[in-house]
C-alpha cells in the first residue's frame, strides 16, 4: 500500500563514485513526470543504491549514470548485480557526457564481466521501449545523440538499456525548477521528448512488454504508420 | 457282487505272482516231456500247488458295491442388467426370467441347476425367488463366461442364457464364428431363452458421440441418434442441449430436429462448454404420443472438459512492481493465454501530447465484461477501481459470470475491495471474504502475513511452504477485510487486526460460489516473492510456487484439490452409488461430503461412511433422481473440492430397448445348442443322468492263513507225487 511497487528510479553507485552535482535533480523529475502523466505511482524522493548492498535487490530497477570511466567492478559488485539480473531486474545506463563516450564503453565493459555470455544489441523504434506509453520514433536526451538505444537482451527481455543521450541532463532541474542544462539541437521540444523517453522506460519497467499484446499490436501499428 | 484281488498289494507283487504261475506250470511242462512216467498225477497236482500259491499271494475278495444315478449339472445365466426391467413378452423381462427359471427346474427336476445372474463383470449367484429389480448397467455375457471358466466347480454338461438378448459383449451382429471362437473353452450346448421378441413403442435417444476430447472454449460436434420403434410413428422429432449448472435455469447449448428414415436419423450440433472439469449435459428430445418409455426420451452426461490453453483476463488499475511480477508470471507460462489490460493514465493525468501521440487505447469495458467475458476461463482484478474505471456497471456480470463457472482473483492495492468500490456490490456476494464499508479501507501499518492451519494444510501452498516453509515477506499494508464467508478457507490472516467478530483479518481466502471459485488476497506485496533478497535466496521461484497453485485451484487442477472422488459404478436413478474418496496425505480432520443437485439448492441426504479420517475410503450415495449433482468434499477446516456427475434412468441400458433374439439365435447356434422362446422353455433337453456308486463293501473270499495252508498241503502233495512217479 502507499508506495508499494512503485517506479523507483534508483541511482546507482559503484567503487568509490558518488552522486552529486546538477544531476542529482534528474530521479525526482523522473517520478515526478511519470506521476503527473500516467496512472503509476512512483517515489517522489529516490534514493541511490550500492551494487554490493544487499537493497539491491529490493526493486528490479536501477539508473546508472555518469561521464567517467566506472573503474573495475569488485567481485561483489559483480554478485550483486548477477543477483539482479538473475531475478529479472533492468539496468539503465545513462551516459552524461556521450560526445567523449568514457562512461558508456566502460560500464560495456564492466557488464560484460557481469554478464559475460551477452552483447549489446541496438534497439529499433519498433521495440516496445518506445511505444510503453508515448509513441516514439527515436530515443533523445540532453544531446540527440544516436537514432537507437542498445540493450542486453536475456530470455527475450532487454535488462540492460544504453542511453548515450545524457536523460539525466535533461531531467535535471535547479532548485527554482528551471532545466539545469540546455538540450541541444530542438531545445525544448526535444527536452519533451526525452521526458517522454524517461516515461517510456519507466513504463517499459512496470509493465515489460505489455504493449506487444495481440490486442494492442494492430491498433498501435496502424496509428504508427499513419503518423509516418 | 464282483470279485477283486487284495487292494495292499503292489502293482509288481501282482505281477511276480503272475509270472511264478507261468513259470512254475513251464517248468513242469519240461519236465513231462522228459518223463512221461505217471505224468497227469504230477501236472494236477503241479498245477494245483501253483495256483493256490499264487491265490496265497493274491489273496482274492469279495466286493459288494450299490449304485444311484447323478443328473446333468446345467449352468443358467440369467441376464440382470437394467433392460430387464423393461416390459418383456407378456410381463416384465426380468420377471419372465423368473418364470423360466422356475420351468426349467419344474420340468428338468433330475438336473442339477447352479444358476448365476450376469451383469458388468464376472457372474454372480443368484436365485429366482430373490425378487429384487435388476440393476447392472451393462451386460457383459462374455466377462460372465471368463471368470466362469476360472472356477474350480465340476464344468456344466449344459449351459442355459436367459435374457433379451440385448448385450453389451457379445456385440450386436456378432458372427457364429466369433461366437466359438470367444467361447472355445466352453465345449457343450449353450441354449438360448429369449425372454422378449417384440418392440416397444419407444422414441429414444439411441446414442450421444463426440469425436476427440472436449476442449474448454473450443466447439465439439455432438452427434445424436434418435430412433423409434415398435408402433411409434416418428418423422420429425426437436432436440435440445442443455449444461446443467449449480445455479439458476440450464444454459442451452444447442437446439435441433432429428429427422428420421426408416426409425432411425442422426443430427451432429455443435457446442461450446466454456468451463473445464467435469460438466453434466442433458440432451432430451419431445417424443410423439405413445411413447412407452418416457425416461429414455433424455440422456445426462458427464463430460470431462480439458483445458487447451487457460484464457486469463488480466486486469490492473495501475502499472506498479506488483501488476510487474503478475504480468511476468503469466506471460512466461505457455498454457495461459493472457488479454491485459492496465489503466496507464487517468483523466486526471497531464500527458501534455495530442491522442495520436500516445500509444494509448481505450479500456473496452463494455465489450469485455458484455460480449467476451465467458470466453475467459479466469478474471484477475489488480487494484482495480471499479467505479473510476467503470466497471461498476459490470459487476452484476462478473457475479454471474463467477456463478457459471468462471474463476476470480482480487489482488489487493490502493484501489482494490472496499478502496476500490466493491463493497455493497454484487460482486461483493461472491468473495469468499466480506468487505467493510469504510471508504478506505486500508490499513498502511507493515506486518508480515500468518500462516493459517488451513493454510499450512492445504496442497495450495505447499510449494511455496517447501520453498520458505511458513516464512512469508513482510507486506506494507493491507486492504482491510471483514469475516470469511461460509464455506471459505483462509490461508493467510493478519497478526494483529480483526473482522468485526474478533477474528484475524483474512489476508488470502479461497472459497466457491455458484459453478466457480474465487481467490481474494488483501496485499500487494507478493511481488517480494519475485524480487527481494528473501526471493534471491530461491531465485525468485516463490512467487511463480504461488500464483501456479493459485491459479491452479482456480481451474480446479486435480494437484491443488485436496481430494479425490470417483464413482464405482456408474450413478443410476433410484440405486444407491458407491464412491471411492482419495483424499491428499497429510490433511487433517473428517472429511465433510455435501451433495447438491445442479439447477436447485434442494437439500439432499447425506453420504453414507462419508465420514471418516481415513486417506481412501468408500462411501455410498443415496439414490437419486435423475438429473446431475455436485459433490463438495470439505477435509476438517481445510480447502474444499468438488465433484461434478450426472445420474440416469436406465442409463445406456434403456437406450435401445429391442431385444434382439437374432444374437440369442447364433449364440445357440455356435454352440450346437438351441433357441427356445420363454413359453418353450419345456421343449430343451440335457444330456441323460450317469450313474454313480455310492456305497462298496469288500470281504476276503477265504482268510490268508487258508490260501497260505492249502498251498503248502498241495506242495506237499505235489512232491510225493513226484517220488512216487520217480521225479526228484
Amino acid at each position: 500500500m502507499g508506495d508499494e511497487g512503485a517506479f523507483h528510479p534508483r541511482v546507482l553507485i559503484v567503487g568509490e563514485a558518488r552522486f552529486e552535482g546538477a544531476r542529482t535533480t534528474a530521479p525526482a523529475r523522473w517520478s515526478w513526470e511519470l506521476t503527473r502523466r500516467t496512472s503509476a505511482p512512483a517515489r517522489l524522493a529516490p534514493t541511490t543504491v550500492r551494487a554490493d548492498s544487499p537493497t539491491l535487490l529490493e526493486e528490479p530497477f536501477v539508473w546508472w549514470l555518469g561521464s567517467t570511466d566506472v573503474g573495475a567492478l569488485s567481485s561483489r559488485e559483480i554478485t550483486g548485480l548477477r543477483a539482479f539480473f538473475a531475478l529479472g531486474g533492468v539496468l539503465f545506463v545513462d551516459d552524461s557526457d556521450p560526445t567523449t563516450g568514457v562512461f558508456e564503453r566502460s560500464a560495456k565493459r564492466e557488464l560484460a564481466r557481469v554478464l559475460p555470455d551477452t552483447n549489446p544489441v541496438p534497439l529499433g523504434a519498433e521495440h516496445v521501449v518506445f511505444r510503453s506509453f508515448y509513441l516514439l520514433h527515436k530515443p533523445v536526451g540532453r544531446l540527440s545523440g544516436l537514432d537507437h538505444l542498445d540493450a542486453i537482451m536475456r530470455n527475450g527481455q532487454a535488462q540492460v538499456l544504453f542511453s548515450s543521450h545524457d536523460l539525466a541532463g535533461a531531467l535535471a532541474q535547479d532548485r527554482h525548477g528551471m532545466p539545469s542544462f540546455r538540450v541541444t539541437p530542438d531545445g525544448d521540444l526535444q527536452r519533451e521528448m526525452a521526458i517522454r523517453l524517461a516515461v517510456n522506460v519507466a513504463m517499459f519497467v512496470l509493465c515489460s512488454n505489455y504493449k506487444d499484446d495481440q490486442v494492442h499490436a494492430p491498433i498501435l501499428m496502424r496509428r504508427r504508420a499513419r503518423d509516418r | 457282487m464282483s470279485i477283486a484281488l487284495s487292494t495292499d498289494l503292489p502293482l509288481w507283487a501282482g505281477i511276480l505272482a503272475g509270472l511264478l504261475l507261468v513259470g512254475g506250470l513251464a517248468m513242469v511242462s519240461w519236465e513231462l516231456a522228459l518223463h512221461r512216467r505217471r505224468a497227469i498225477i504230477v501236472a494236477s497236482t503241479a498245477l494245483a500247488a501253483t495256483l493256490l500259491l499264487t491265490l496265497a499271494v493274491l489273496r482274492p475278495l469279495r466286493v459288494q458295491a450299490k449304485y444311484t444315478t447323478v443328473g446333468p449339472r446345467v449352468l443358467v445365466l440369467v441376464d440382470r442388467s437394467l433392460s430387464m426391467a423393461l416390459s418383456g413378452d407378456g410381463d416384465q423381462r426380468s420377471r419372465v426370467a423368473n418364470h423360466v427359471v422356475g420351468e426349467l427346474r419344474r420340468t428338468h427336476s433330475a438336473a442339477r441347476w447352479s444358476i448365476h445372474g450376469f451383469g458388468s463383470g464376472a457372474a454372480f449367484s443368484w436365485d429366482e425367488s430373490n425378487d429384487t429389480a435388476p440393476d447392472q448397467p451393462s451386460s457383459d455375457l462374455l466377462s460372465a463366461f471368463a471368470a466362469l471358466s476360472e472356477s474350480s466347480e465340476e464344468k456344466p454338461s449344459a449351459v442355459v442364457i436367459v435374457s433379451d438378448g440385448r448385450l453389451d459383449r457379445p456385440p450386436e451382429g456378432v458372427s457364429e464364428q466369433q461366437i466359438r471362437s470367444a467361447l472355445s473353452s466352453w465345449n457343450m450346448p449353450i441354449h438360448t431363452v429369449a425372454v422378449a421378441s417384440t418392440d416397444m413403442s419407444d422414441a429414444s435417444i439411441r446414442d450421444v458421440r463426440t469425436a476427440g476430447v472436449s476442449v474448454a472454449h473450443q466447439p465439439f460436434r455432438l452427434t445424436v441418434t434418435v430412433a423409434c420403434t415398435g408402433r411409434l410413428v416418428c418423422e420429425n422429432i426437436p432436440l435440445t442441449v442443455l449444461e446443467l449448472v449449480e445455479e439458476g435455469a440450464p444454459v442451452v447449448l444447442a437446439s435441433g430436429t432429428v429427422r428420421l428414415e426408416r426409425g432411425i436419423g442422426t443430427v451432429e450440433l455443435p457446442i461450446t462448454l466454456d468451463r473445464a472439469g467435469s460438466r453434466v449435459v442433458r440432451v432430451s428430445i419431445r417424443a410423439p404420443e405413445g411413447d412407452e418409455l418416457p425416461a429414455n426420451d433424455q440422456r445426462i452426461l458427464t463430460f470431462n472438459v480439458t483445458r487447451d490453453r487457460v484464457r486469463i483476463l488480466h486486469i490492473a488499475g495501475r502499472p506498479t512492481y506488483d501488476t510487474r511480477a503478475m504480468r511476468q508470471w503469466l506471460k512466461a507460462d505457455g498454457s495461459l493465454d493472457v488479454v491485459a489490460f492496465f489503466i496507464l493514465r487517468s483523466l486526471s493525468d497531464d500527458v501534455n501530447a495530442t491522442p495520436d501521440e500516445l500509444a494509448l487505447i481505450r479500456f473496452p469495458v463494455d465489450e469485455l465484461f458484455s460480449e467476451h467475458l465467458s470466453s475467459f476461463d479466469a478474471v484477475v482484478l489488480q487494484d482495480f477501481d471499479a467505479l473510476s474505471y467503470g466497471l461498476t456497471p459490470y459487476l452484476s456480470n462478473l457475479s454471474d459470470y463467477v456463478n457459471k463457472g468462471g474463476g476470480l482473483v482480487m489482488v489487493g492495492g490502493l484501489h482494490g475491495f472496499s478502496a476500490g468500490n466493491y463493497a455493497g456490490t454484487p460482486l461483493e456476494t461472491v468473495l469468499p471474504v466480506r468487505l467493510p464499508k469504510e471508504e478506505h479501507g486500508i490499513d498502511t501499518a507493515p506486518f508480515v502475513p500468518r500462516m493459517t492451519v488451513a493454510g499450512r494444510e492445504t496442497p495450495v501452498l505447499e510449494a511455496v511452504r517447501a520453498l520458505y516453509g511458513d516464512r512469508l515477506p513482510q507486506m506494507s499494508g493491507t486492504n482491510l477485510l471483514d469475516e470469511a464467508r461460509d464455506g471459505a478457507v483462509v490461508l493467510w490472516e493478519h497478526p494483529t487486526l480483526t473482522t468485526t467478530r474478533g477474528k484475524p483479518m483474512p489476508v488470502l481466502a479461497l472459497g466457491e460460489h455458484g459453478n466457480g471459485r474465487v481467490v481474494a488476497l488483501s496485499v500487494d506485496g507478493t511481488h517480494r516473492l519475485a524480487f527481494s533478497e528473501m526471493a534471491s535466496q530461491m531465485a525468485g521461484r516463490g512467487y511463480g510456487a504461488l500464483w501456479d497453485a493459485l491459479l491452479g485451484w482456480l481451474m480446479r487442477d486435480p494437484r491443488y484439490e485436496p481430494a479425490r472422488v470417483e464413482l464405482l459404478s456408474p450413478c443410476l436413478a433410484g440405486r444407491a452409488t458407491p464412491v471411492r474418496i482419495h483424499r491428499v496425505p497429510g490433511l487433517q480432520g473428517e472429511v465433510q461430503a455435501r451433495l447438491v443437485a445442479l439447477g436447485s439448492q434442494k437439500a439432499l441426504p447425506d453420504l453414507v461412511g462419508s465420514k471418516s479420517t481415513d486417506r481412501s475410503f468408500t462411501a455410498e450415495l443415496p439414490a437419486l433422481d435423475a438429473g446431475g449433482y455436485a459433490l463438495r468434499l470439505q477435509i476438517g477446516k481445510g480447502a474444499s473440492t468438488r465433484f461434478d456427475f450426472a445420474c440416469e434412468q436406465g442409463g445406456d441400458e434403456w437406450a435401445d430397448p429391442r431385444p434382439d433374439v437374432t444374437r440369442l439365435q447364433t449364440i445357440a447356434k455356435a454352440s450346437a445348442g438351441s433357441f427356445v422362446g420363454a413359453k418353450d422353455v419345456s421343449k430343451l433337453t440335457f444330456p441323460q443322468s450317469t450313474p454313480v456308486a455310492t456305497e462298496r463293501q469288500e470281504s476276503p473270499l477265504l482268510p490268508a492263513w487258508v490260501w497260505s495252508l492249502a498251498a503248502a498241503m498241495a506242495l506237499g502233495i505235489h512232491w510225493i507225487a513226484r517220488r512216487w512217479s520217480g521225479l526228484s
